[in-house]
Protein backbone atom coordinates (compact mmCIF):
# COMPACT_ATOMS: atom_id res chain seq x y z
CA UNK A 1 0.00 0.00 0.00
CA UNK A 2 2.45 2.63 -1.16
CA UNK A 3 2.81 5.50 -3.58
CA UNK A 4 6.13 6.16 -5.29
CA UNK A 5 7.03 9.82 -5.49
CA UNK A 6 9.85 11.05 -7.67
CA UNK A 7 10.91 14.62 -6.91
CA UNK A 8 12.65 15.91 -10.00
CA UNK A 9 16.29 16.65 -9.25
CA UNK A 10 16.07 15.28 -5.70
CA UNK A 11 15.31 11.57 -5.67
CA UNK A 12 12.55 9.01 -5.17
CA UNK A 13 10.50 8.46 -2.02
CA UNK A 14 7.73 6.11 -0.88
CA UNK A 15 4.61 7.26 0.92
CA UNK A 16 2.18 4.95 2.70
CA UNK A 17 -1.22 4.94 1.01
CA UNK A 18 -4.56 5.21 2.83
CA UNK A 19 -8.14 5.23 1.53
CA UNK A 20 -9.35 8.57 0.21
CA UNK A 21 -5.83 9.96 0.05
CA UNK A 22 -5.42 13.15 -1.99
CA UNK A 23 -2.44 14.82 -3.66
CA UNK A 24 -2.31 17.36 -0.83
CA UNK A 25 -2.01 14.51 1.72
CA UNK A 26 0.98 13.08 -0.18
CA UNK A 27 2.70 16.46 -0.14
CA UNK A 28 1.99 16.88 3.58
CA UNK A 29 3.42 13.43 4.36
CA UNK A 30 6.63 14.50 2.63
CA UNK A 31 6.63 17.84 4.47
CA UNK A 32 6.20 19.81 1.22
CA UNK A 33 4.12 22.88 0.42
CA UNK A 34 1.55 22.73 -2.38
CA UNK A 35 2.69 26.23 -3.41
CA UNK A 36 6.14 24.79 -4.12
CA UNK A 37 5.35 21.68 -6.21
CA UNK A 38 3.26 20.64 -9.21
CA UNK A 39 2.30 16.96 -9.17
CA UNK A 40 2.12 14.87 -12.33
CA UNK A 41 0.76 11.34 -12.83
CA UNK A 42 1.31 9.55 -16.15
CA UNK A 43 2.13 12.88 -17.80
CA UNK A 44 -1.01 14.61 -16.49
CA UNK A 45 -0.91 17.50 -14.05
CA UNK A 46 -2.96 16.88 -10.90
CA UNK A 47 -4.53 19.49 -8.66
CA UNK A 48 -4.19 19.20 -4.88
CA UNK A 49 -7.75 17.89 -4.36
CA UNK A 50 -7.29 15.01 -6.83
CA UNK A 51 -7.48 11.54 -5.27
CA UNK A 52 -4.48 9.23 -5.59
CA UNK A 53 -4.54 5.45 -5.89
CA UNK A 54 -2.54 2.68 -4.29
CA UNK A 55 0.55 2.01 -6.43
CA UNK A 56 0.49 5.40 -8.17
CA UNK A 57 3.78 6.80 -9.40
CA UNK A 58 3.89 10.56 -9.05
CA UNK A 59 6.44 13.02 -10.34
CA UNK A 60 6.89 16.29 -8.48
CA UNK A 61 8.12 19.38 -10.30
CA UNK A 62 9.57 22.14 -8.15
CA UNK A 63 7.83 25.48 -8.54
CA UNK A 64 10.73 27.42 -7.09
CA UNK A 65 13.32 28.14 -9.72
CA UNK A 66 16.76 26.70 -9.31
CA UNK A 67 18.60 29.95 -9.83
CA UNK B 1 -12.24 14.29 -9.80
CA UNK B 2 -12.18 18.08 -9.97
CA UNK B 3 -13.53 19.32 -13.27
CA UNK B 4 -12.78 22.33 -15.45
CA UNK B 5 -15.22 25.13 -14.62
CA UNK B 6 -15.61 25.81 -18.36
CA UNK B 7 -15.79 22.46 -20.18
CA UNK B 8 -16.06 19.83 -17.45
CA UNK B 9 -12.86 17.97 -18.38
CA UNK B 10 -10.35 16.97 -15.70
CA UNK B 11 -8.82 20.07 -14.12
CA UNK B 12 -5.06 20.68 -13.96
CA UNK B 13 -5.17 23.96 -12.07
CA UNK B 14 -7.42 25.73 -9.60
CA UNK B 15 -7.10 29.44 -8.93
CA UNK B 16 -7.25 29.73 -5.16
CA UNK B 17 -8.52 33.29 -5.50
CA UNK B 18 -11.45 32.86 -7.88
CA UNK B 19 -12.04 29.17 -7.12
CA UNK B 20 -12.21 28.43 -10.86
CA UNK B 21 -10.62 25.22 -12.13
CA UNK B 22 -9.17 24.74 -15.60
CA UNK B 23 -8.36 21.76 -17.83
CA UNK B 24 -5.02 22.01 -19.69
CA UNK B 25 -6.60 23.71 -22.72
CA UNK B 26 -8.49 26.28 -20.67
CA UNK B 27 -5.53 26.78 -18.37
CA UNK B 28 -3.48 27.91 -21.40
CA UNK B 29 -6.34 30.30 -22.31
CA UNK B 30 -6.47 31.63 -18.75
CA UNK B 31 -2.66 32.03 -18.62
CA UNK B 32 -2.50 33.69 -22.02
CA UNK B 33 -5.33 36.09 -21.14
CA UNK B 34 -3.55 37.16 -17.96
CA UNK B 35 -0.21 37.81 -19.68
CA UNK B 36 -1.82 39.63 -22.60
CA UNK B 37 -3.71 41.81 -20.12
CA UNK B 38 -0.42 42.78 -18.44
CA UNK B 39 1.17 43.51 -21.84
CA UNK B 40 -1.77 45.70 -22.81
CA UNK B 41 -2.24 47.44 -19.46
CA UNK B 42 1.40 48.48 -19.14
CA UNK B 43 2.08 48.84 -22.89
CA UNK B 44 5.07 46.52 -22.68
CA UNK B 45 5.61 46.10 -26.43
CA UNK B 46 5.28 48.13 -29.61
CA UNK B 47 4.37 46.75 -33.04
CA UNK B 48 7.92 46.85 -34.46
CA UNK B 49 9.90 45.84 -31.37
CA UNK B 50 13.04 43.76 -31.52
CA UNK B 51 12.50 41.78 -28.33
CA UNK B 52 15.44 40.18 -26.59
CA UNK B 53 14.19 37.50 -24.20
CA UNK B 54 16.63 36.94 -21.36
CA UNK B 55 16.66 33.15 -20.98
CA UNK B 56 18.45 31.09 -18.37
CA UNK B 57 17.30 27.68 -19.57
CA UNK B 58 15.04 27.34 -16.54
CA UNK B 59 11.28 26.77 -16.80
CA UNK B 60 10.20 30.40 -16.33
CA UNK B 61 12.36 31.96 -19.02
CA UNK B 62 11.69 29.10 -21.45
CA UNK B 63 7.97 29.57 -20.80
CA UNK B 64 8.32 33.29 -21.59
CA UNK B 65 10.23 32.60 -24.80
CA UNK B 66 7.64 30.00 -25.83
CA UNK B 67 4.75 32.34 -24.99
CA UNK B 68 6.16 35.38 -26.84
CA UNK B 69 7.08 33.29 -29.86
CA UNK B 70 3.48 32.04 -30.07
CA UNK B 71 2.15 35.57 -29.52
CA UNK B 72 4.40 36.92 -32.28
CA UNK B 73 2.10 35.19 -34.80
CA UNK B 74 -0.27 38.08 -34.09
CA UNK B 75 2.53 40.69 -34.19
CA UNK B 76 4.36 39.76 -37.40
CA UNK B 77 6.69 42.78 -37.23
CA UNK B 78 8.20 41.65 -33.95
CA UNK B 79 11.69 40.19 -34.05
CA UNK B 80 12.55 37.86 -31.20
CA UNK B 81 16.04 36.90 -30.07
CA UNK B 82 16.82 34.69 -27.07
CA UNK B 83 19.81 35.70 -24.97
CA UNK B 84 21.54 33.45 -22.47
CA UNK B 85 24.26 34.59 -20.10
CA UNK B 86 26.64 31.80 -19.16
CA UNK B 87 27.93 32.67 -15.68
CA UNK B 88 30.29 29.71 -15.59
CA UNK B 89 28.73 27.57 -12.86
CA UNK B 90 29.86 24.02 -13.44
CA UNK B 91 27.29 21.25 -13.05
CA UNK B 92 24.47 23.76 -13.43
CA UNK B 93 24.68 26.21 -16.30
CA UNK B 94 26.25 23.70 -18.70
CA UNK B 95 23.10 21.56 -18.33
CA UNK B 96 20.63 24.43 -18.77
CA UNK B 97 22.52 25.72 -21.85
CA UNK B 98 21.84 22.39 -23.55
CA UNK B 99 18.13 22.68 -22.70
CA UNK B 100 18.12 26.30 -23.93
CA UNK B 101 19.62 25.27 -27.28
CA UNK B 102 17.09 22.46 -27.75
CA UNK B 103 14.18 24.85 -27.17
CA UNK B 104 15.46 27.71 -29.38
CA UNK B 105 16.08 25.26 -32.21
CA UNK B 106 12.62 23.78 -31.76
CA UNK B 107 10.98 27.23 -31.71
CA UNK B 108 13.21 28.47 -34.56
CA UNK B 109 14.31 31.54 -32.61
CA UNK B 110 17.62 33.37 -33.16
CA UNK B 111 19.84 33.28 -30.13
CA UNK B 112 22.99 34.69 -28.52
CA UNK B 113 25.12 33.29 -25.71
CA UNK B 114 27.53 35.55 -23.81
CA UNK B 115 29.74 34.41 -20.96
CA UNK B 116 31.18 35.95 -17.80
CA UNK B 117 34.51 34.35 -18.73
CA UNK B 118 34.76 36.20 -22.04
CA UNK B 119 33.10 39.47 -21.09
CA UNK B 120 34.07 39.93 -17.45
CA UNK B 121 37.23 37.85 -17.38
CA UNK B 122 36.18 35.38 -14.69
CA UNK B 123 33.64 32.59 -14.34
CA UNK B 124 31.33 32.83 -11.31
CA UNK B 125 32.99 29.70 -9.89
CA UNK B 126 36.35 31.49 -10.12
CA UNK B 127 34.94 34.64 -8.51
CA UNK B 128 33.54 32.64 -5.60
CA UNK B 129 36.77 30.69 -5.08
CA UNK B 130 38.96 33.82 -5.19
CA UNK B 131 36.63 36.00 -3.13
CA UNK B 132 38.48 35.10 0.07
CA UNK B 133 37.33 38.22 1.91
CA UNK B 134 33.72 37.12 1.34
CA UNK B 135 32.76 40.74 0.85
CA UNK B 136 29.68 39.86 -1.21
CA UNK B 137 27.46 36.84 -1.77
CA UNK B 138 27.80 35.05 -5.16
CA UNK B 139 24.31 36.31 -6.12
CA UNK B 140 25.56 39.92 -5.87
CA UNK B 141 28.28 39.36 -8.51
CA UNK B 142 25.96 37.22 -10.61
CA UNK B 143 23.07 39.71 -10.58
CA UNK B 144 25.23 42.76 -11.33
CA UNK B 145 27.22 41.14 -14.16
CA UNK B 146 24.15 39.49 -15.65
CA UNK B 147 22.17 42.76 -15.82
CA UNK B 148 25.25 44.49 -17.24
CA UNK B 149 25.74 41.90 -20.00
CA UNK B 150 22.05 41.63 -20.87
CA UNK B 151 21.81 45.39 -21.46
CA UNK B 152 25.12 45.59 -23.31
CA UNK B 153 24.38 42.61 -25.56
CA UNK B 154 20.79 43.66 -26.23
CA UNK B 155 22.05 47.05 -27.39
CA UNK B 156 24.78 45.48 -29.54
CA UNK B 157 22.29 43.36 -31.45
CA UNK B 158 19.86 46.26 -31.91
CA UNK B 159 17.14 45.26 -29.46
CA UNK B 160 14.48 47.82 -28.57
CA UNK B 161 13.26 45.99 -25.48
CA UNK B 162 14.45 43.24 -23.13
CA UNK B 163 11.81 40.87 -21.73
CA UNK B 164 12.65 39.05 -18.50
CA UNK B 165 10.68 36.19 -16.96
CA UNK B 166 10.33 37.76 -13.51
CA UNK B 167 7.00 36.53 -12.17
CA UNK B 168 4.75 37.72 -9.35
CA UNK B 169 6.69 35.64 -6.80
CA UNK B 170 10.06 37.11 -7.89
CA UNK B 171 8.70 40.64 -7.75
CA UNK B 172 7.25 40.43 -4.25
CA UNK B 173 10.37 38.66 -2.95
CA UNK B 174 12.46 41.57 -4.23
CA UNK B 175 9.95 43.99 -2.72
CA UNK B 176 10.33 42.40 0.74
CA UNK B 177 14.14 42.36 0.35
CA UNK B 178 14.07 46.08 -0.46
CA UNK B 179 11.80 46.79 2.50
CA UNK B 180 14.35 45.03 4.71
CA UNK B 181 17.08 47.15 3.11
CA UNK B 182 14.90 50.30 3.41
CA UNK B 183 15.73 50.90 -0.25
CA UNK B 184 12.87 52.95 -1.67
CA UNK B 185 14.75 53.90 -4.83
CA UNK B 186 14.87 50.23 -5.76
CA UNK B 187 11.21 49.69 -4.88
CA UNK B 188 10.15 52.35 -7.37
CA UNK B 189 11.99 50.37 -10.06
CA UNK B 190 9.88 47.25 -9.45
CA UNK B 191 7.16 48.28 -11.91
CA UNK B 192 6.35 46.07 -14.97
CA UNK B 193 8.44 48.41 -17.12
CA UNK B 194 11.94 49.31 -15.99
CA UNK B 195 12.60 52.86 -15.06
CA UNK B 196 12.68 55.64 -14.20
CA UNK B 197 16.33 55.97 -15.30
CA UNK B 198 17.00 57.39 -18.77
CA UNK B 199 20.22 56.84 -20.71
CA UNK B 200 20.84 56.42 -24.45
CA UNK B 201 22.60 53.10 -23.76
CA UNK B 202 19.87 51.70 -21.55
CA UNK B 203 17.54 49.23 -23.27
CA UNK B 204 13.99 49.28 -21.90
CA UNK B 205 13.20 46.23 -19.74
CA UNK B 206 9.76 44.68 -19.31
CA UNK B 207 8.25 41.86 -17.24
CA UNK B 208 5.30 40.19 -19.04
CA UNK B 209 4.86 37.61 -16.20
CA UNK B 210 4.48 40.39 -13.60
CA UNK B 211 0.99 39.21 -12.58
CA UNK B 212 1.60 35.49 -13.03
CA UNK B 213 2.27 33.20 -10.06
CA UNK B 214 5.38 31.02 -10.30
CA UNK B 215 3.10 27.99 -9.89
CA UNK B 216 1.28 29.07 -13.05
CA UNK B 217 4.49 29.39 -15.11
CA UNK B 218 5.42 25.91 -13.85
CA UNK B 219 2.12 24.38 -15.02
CA UNK B 220 2.50 26.22 -18.38
CA UNK B 221 6.05 24.84 -18.77
CA UNK B 222 4.99 21.26 -17.92
CA UNK B 223 2.01 21.30 -20.31
CA UNK B 224 4.25 22.61 -23.12
CA UNK B 225 7.08 20.10 -22.41
CA UNK B 226 9.50 22.86 -21.47
CA UNK B 227 10.19 21.54 -17.97
CA UNK B 228 12.39 18.53 -18.61
CA UNK B 229 14.72 18.63 -15.63
CA UNK B 230 15.54 20.51 -12.46
CA UNK B 231 18.96 21.79 -11.51
CA UNK B 232 19.60 24.03 -8.56
CA UNK B 233 22.27 26.71 -8.64
CA UNK B 234 24.83 25.67 -5.99
CA UNK B 235 24.86 29.25 -4.65
CA UNK B 236 21.07 29.83 -4.54
CA UNK B 237 20.55 28.80 -0.91
CA UNK B 238 23.10 31.35 0.31
CA UNK B 239 20.83 34.24 -0.65
CA UNK B 240 18.31 36.08 1.51
CA UNK B 241 15.79 35.56 -1.31
CA UNK B 242 15.77 31.81 -0.59
CA UNK B 243 14.43 32.37 2.94
CA UNK B 244 11.95 35.07 1.94
CA UNK B 245 10.57 32.82 -0.80
CA UNK B 246 9.92 30.00 1.68
CA UNK B 247 8.30 32.40 4.13
CA UNK B 248 6.00 33.83 1.43
CA UNK B 249 5.03 30.34 0.24
CA UNK B 250 4.12 29.32 3.79
CA UNK B 251 1.99 32.45 4.15
CA UNK B 252 0.27 31.79 0.81
CA UNK B 253 -0.47 28.21 1.91
CA UNK B 254 -2.13 29.48 5.09
CA UNK B 255 -3.86 32.45 3.54
CA UNK B 256 -4.41 32.15 -0.22
CA UNK B 257 -4.25 35.53 -1.92
CA UNK B 258 -1.38 36.84 0.20
CA UNK B 259 0.92 37.12 -2.81
CA UNK B 260 -1.58 39.11 -4.89
CA UNK B 261 -2.22 41.35 -1.87
CA UNK B 262 1.51 42.09 -1.54
CA UNK B 263 1.75 42.84 -5.29
CA UNK B 264 -1.19 45.24 -5.04
CA UNK B 265 0.48 46.84 -2.05
CA UNK B 266 3.67 47.28 -4.10
CA UNK B 267 1.76 48.90 -6.98
CA UNK B 268 0.12 51.32 -4.54
CA UNK B 269 3.49 52.18 -3.01
CA UNK B 270 5.03 52.79 -6.46
CA UNK B 271 2.07 55.04 -7.25
CA UNK B 272 2.50 57.00 -4.00
CA UNK B 273 6.27 57.29 -4.43
CA UNK B 274 6.06 58.50 -8.03
CA UNK B 275 3.67 61.27 -6.97
CA UNK B 276 6.13 62.64 -4.48
CA UNK B 277 7.75 65.83 -5.70
CA UNK B 278 11.31 64.85 -4.88
CA UNK B 279 11.21 61.80 -7.14
CA UNK B 280 12.04 62.55 -10.74
CA UNK B 281 10.30 59.99 -12.94
CA UNK B 282 12.59 60.59 -15.87
CA UNK B 283 15.83 60.59 -13.98
CA UNK B 284 18.90 60.87 -16.22
CA UNK B 285 21.75 58.72 -15.11
CA UNK B 286 25.50 58.93 -15.57
CA UNK B 287 27.85 57.12 -17.89
CA UNK B 288 30.53 54.91 -16.36
CA UNK B 289 33.92 56.54 -16.93
CA UNK B 290 35.55 53.10 -17.32
CA UNK B 291 33.23 51.21 -19.67
CA UNK B 292 30.79 53.80 -21.04
CA UNK B 293 27.75 51.86 -19.84
CA UNK B 294 24.85 53.51 -17.97
CA UNK B 295 25.60 53.98 -14.30
CA UNK B 296 24.13 55.59 -11.20
CA UNK B 297 27.66 56.66 -10.21
CA UNK B 298 30.88 57.68 -11.95
CA UNK B 299 31.97 54.05 -12.00
CA UNK B 300 29.27 51.45 -12.63
CA UNK B 301 28.65 48.58 -10.22
CA UNK B 302 30.02 46.04 -12.72
CA UNK B 303 33.33 47.91 -13.13
CA UNK B 304 33.47 48.47 -9.37
CA UNK B 305 33.12 44.73 -8.69
CA UNK B 306 35.49 43.87 -11.54
CA UNK B 307 38.11 46.21 -10.11
CA UNK B 308 37.72 44.67 -6.67
CA UNK B 309 38.19 41.22 -8.20
CA UNK B 310 41.38 42.36 -10.00
CA UNK B 311 42.64 43.72 -6.70
CA UNK B 312 41.95 40.43 -4.99
CA UNK B 313 43.95 38.71 -7.72
CA UNK B 314 46.72 41.26 -7.48
CA UNK B 315 46.87 40.90 -3.71
CA UNK B 316 47.11 37.11 -4.02
CA UNK B 317 49.97 37.28 -6.48
CA UNK B 318 51.56 40.26 -4.70
CA UNK B 319 51.68 38.21 -1.53
CA UNK B 320 54.15 35.82 -3.19
CA UNK B 321 56.06 38.60 -4.93
CA UNK B 322 56.36 40.50 -1.66
CA UNK B 323 58.11 37.54 -0.09
CA UNK B 324 60.56 37.44 -3.00
CA UNK B 325 61.07 41.21 -2.75
CA UNK B 326 61.75 40.97 0.97
CA UNK B 327 64.36 38.28 0.31
CA UNK B 328 65.94 40.46 -2.37
CA UNK B 329 65.92 43.55 -0.14
CA UNK B 330 67.46 41.64 2.75
CA UNK B 331 70.17 40.16 0.54
CA UNK B 332 71.00 43.48 -1.10
CA UNK B 333 70.49 45.75 1.89
CA UNK B 334 73.87 47.47 1.64
CA UNK B 335 73.59 48.01 -2.10
CA UNK B 336 70.09 49.54 -1.78
CA UNK B 337 71.09 51.82 1.07
CA UNK B 338 74.07 53.00 -0.98
CA UNK B 339 71.85 53.68 -4.02
CA UNK B 340 69.31 55.58 -1.93
CA UNK B 341 72.01 57.84 -0.52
Amino acid sequence: MTIRVKILGRGTYEVEYHDGMKVLDVLKKLGLLSTEYVVVRKGEVLIEDEKVNDGDELVLYAVVSGG
Amino acid sequence: MVRCSICGRRAVYTSRISGHSYCSRHFIDYFSRKVRRTIRKYQLFRPKDHIVVAVSGGKDSLALLHFLKKLSKYSPRWKITALLVDEGISGYRDITIKRFQDVVLDLKVDYEVVSFKEEIGYTLDRIVSSNYKEEYLPCTYCGVFRRYLINKTARRIGATVVATAHNLDDIIQTYIMNIIGNDWNKIIRLAPVSGPAIHPHLVRKVKPFYEILEKETTVYAIINNLYTGFEECPYARLSLRWHIRRWLNELEERKPGTKYAILNNLLSIINILTKKENINLEEEIDTCILCGEPSAHQICRACDLRTRLSMVRLESSAHIKLKELNKFLYANKQLILFTLR
